[in-house]
């Protein structure tokens, strides 16, 4: 280990706070190497592995319970990946299922959390400073809570008899509605399953808050004399916003919508609580997938292969948002 | 009418408008929080009622009074199993990310540039990577059903380590160098200068590892299996599957679960939403 230029300045104490300072440093870095291949680089090597052997915990094998009960198959589960055939493995299909759910989630989820969270941010931005406050927090409120109670609040909400959506929609219509949001797989709007879209409006009400702090501190970022402009040009609402306001905060909308677009991808928590991928796996989005091959059906082997091709989706999101990250603008 | 009057005019319609969209939006996204409420205080008969009310008839405490009576649900002892893996969580991320980002900031040593980037090339790989091998590890040490699978690996963020790094690297050098000349030990500098300097941000990020270890679901669901050592989330989900027929007693159990500490988040809401601004940070 070296010690840094800045510290040659004072000669007097050199060769003493050399050594603590050595000292230091192999007492702290030393555990954290050893921390970070323990915890970190030996379970990713374990994961990467797996996928490459039928393994089970319930079989038994030599070292990690690898090999005799647990074969080495190769490259079988990614091939099976690929097989689209009706006759595909049980989990093949719904590995199928999971990639298009996820997919559908994702683009649904990106603009309609950009459509409510810019205006709102923008319409919070323009209200007097007292109150802004209170309206921030209301719309933020929800992000606070534990996804698993957001999860039990809609579920109850989508009720077929005693959710409030069909108590309001039964007292405009002036009938009785019993529609079974949640459950009834033979309702899709546009091809899209009601369920996913139910799925949708919980985790939108919960998950926008996060943009919305971002895009209100982004406004406040936008210099006063800049909106003063606009309007002394005669520059009304929505020309302000959409002309002046959205191609300033350009680069933050991208983040924005790559960072919202990730966490869609790895949605867990309402869908296993509101439907548990049903009806007729409509909802079965992949981590959930993922979620019962390794713990509910016991085959790791399988579903640490599908966490895989996960960790390469999410990752090559994650490339083109440190590309977009690297082009700052100003104003 | 001058300029100035027309323009203040214009922008008082703005404003009024602005509210005119506002308030309703704000009373829908209080909704299903409101609908919560007011069915845990209504009877089985009630909740039963088709269609629904929405104000309950009959206002009855009697559904806290059976979940808190509950033997099969002793809220207590969950209670304290998140306290204990959040706060457990707080005081170790907190420690190690403002240690590592400070050591970041300040030091150098051989492969520093390559660790530095290993950690943050963690902050690439999702959770669930390691969701299965780190289930085999906790399994092989004895560790599922057991606080301590929840808090022995969760000792390092990378995030964290990044972000600390950032806010040390404005830690004066002299300050430092001042207190070495005065014959102060490395790690009582990092103690007693450098930790004060890091408040805000030990308050900022401290809150979202609070909140953020609170609400996790899936791993603890994975880890925790047996019914003592759960963590609320799981245990209100287990206590819904079980009374799928009694809503309003799921109600009032919600209700126990959310509110109190939502309550507390509200209060330090302002150092939150500092930390998810901060960093476009997203769960």
């Amino acid at each position: 280990m070296t010690v840094s230029s800045r510290n040659n300045k004072l000669g007097r104490t050199f060769s003493g706070r050399n050594a603590a300072e050595k000292r230091f440093l192999t007492g702290t870095i030393s555990p954290l190497v050893l921390y970070l291949a323990f915890w970190t680089i030996f379970p990713l090597l374990w994961g990467i592995a797996l996928a490459f052997f039928d393994y089970s915990p319930r079989q038994t094998g030599g070292f990690l319970g690898f090999g005799e009960g647990n074969p080495f198959v190769g490259l079988l589960h990614f091939q099976n990946m690929l097989n689209f055939t009706a006759d595909a493995p049980l989990e093949v299909q719904q590995f199928h299922i999971g990639i298009k759910v996820t997919f559908l989630f994702a683009i649904l989820v990106v603009p309609l959390n950009l459509l409510i969270t810019l205006p709102l941010a923008f319409l919070i931005e323009s209200v007097n400073e007292g109150v802004k406050g209170i309206f921030r927090t209301i719309f933020f409120l929800p992000v606070l809570a534990p996804s698993v109670g957001v999860a039990i609040m809609w579920g109850f909400i989508f009720h077929p008899q005693r959710g409030l959506l069909n108590a309001l929609i039964g007292a405009f219509s002036g009938k009785l509605v019993g529609i079974a949001w949640l459950r009834d797989s033979s309702l899709t709007v546009w091809g899209i399953p009601v369920a996913l879209f139910a799925i949708i409006v919980a985790y939108l009400w919960q998950d926008m808050g996060y943009n919305l702090v971002i895009f209100i501190a982004a406004l406040q970022g936008i210099p006063q004399s800049i909106k003063d402009a606009a309007r002394i040009d005669g520059a009304n609402w929505w020309q302000l916003f959409a002309r002046i306001i959205v191609p300033l905060l350009m680069p933050t909308i991208l983040l924005a919508a790559i960072l919202t677009l990730i966490s869609a991808f790895q949605v867990f928590d309402i869908v296993q609580v509101m439907t548990d991928g049903g009806p007729d796996d409509q909802t079965q989005v992949l981590l959930l997938n993922i979620y019962r091959y390794a713990f509910r059906y016991q085959k790791m082997g399988w579903a640490a292969a599908v966490s895989i091709v996960m960790f390469l989706l999410v990752l090559s999101i994650s490339i083109v948002q440190t590309r977009f990250l690297r082009s700052e603008w100003e104003y | 009418m001058t300029a100035s009057a027309i323009s203040y005019k214009r922008r008082t319609l703005r404003i009024n408008l602005a509210y005119l969209i506002l308030i309703p939006a704000s009373l829908i996204a209080l909704l299903p929080f409101t609908w919560m409420i007011l069915s845990s205080f209504k009877s089985l008969k009630e909740i039963r009622q088709i269609p629904p009310t929405f104000v309950p008839q009959e206002f009855t405490l009697e559904n806290y009074r059976t979940v808190l009576n509950d033997p099969d649900l002793p809220l207590g002892i969950f209670y304290r199993n998140s306290a204990i893996i959040a706060l457990a969580n707080v005081v170790q991320v907190l420690f190690t990310s403002s240690l590592f980002g400070y050591i970041f900031a300040k030091f150098e040593f051989k492969g520093k540039k390559a660790l530095f980037w290993f950690i943050l090339s963690l902050m690439m790989i999702p959770h669930q990577m390691t969701m299965i091998p780190g289930y085999l590890i906790l399994a092989k040490l004895g560790l599922i059903n057991n606080l301590l699978g929840l808090i022995i690996p969760a000792a390092i963020d990378a995030f964290g380590i990044f972000l600390f790094r950032q806010f040390a690297l404005s830690i004066p050098n002299e300050l430092l160098d001042a207190a070495r000349v005065d014959g102060a030990g490395e790690f009582y500098i990092y103690r007693s200068i450098v930790l004060p300097q890091l408040g805000p941000a030990l308050a900022t990020f401290g809150m979202l590892t609070f909140m953020f270890n609170w609400n996790a679901y899936l791993w603890p669901l994975i880890v925790l299996t047996e019914k003592n050592v759960r963590t609320l989330p799981i245990i209100l989900t287990w206590f819904s599957n079980q009374q799928v027929d009694k809503t309003n007693l799921t109600m009032a159990a919600s209700v126990l679960v959310i509110l109190p500490v939502l309550f507390i988040f509200l209060l330090v809401q302002k150092w939150i939403v500092e930390g998810i601004t901060l960093s476009g940070l997203k769960g």
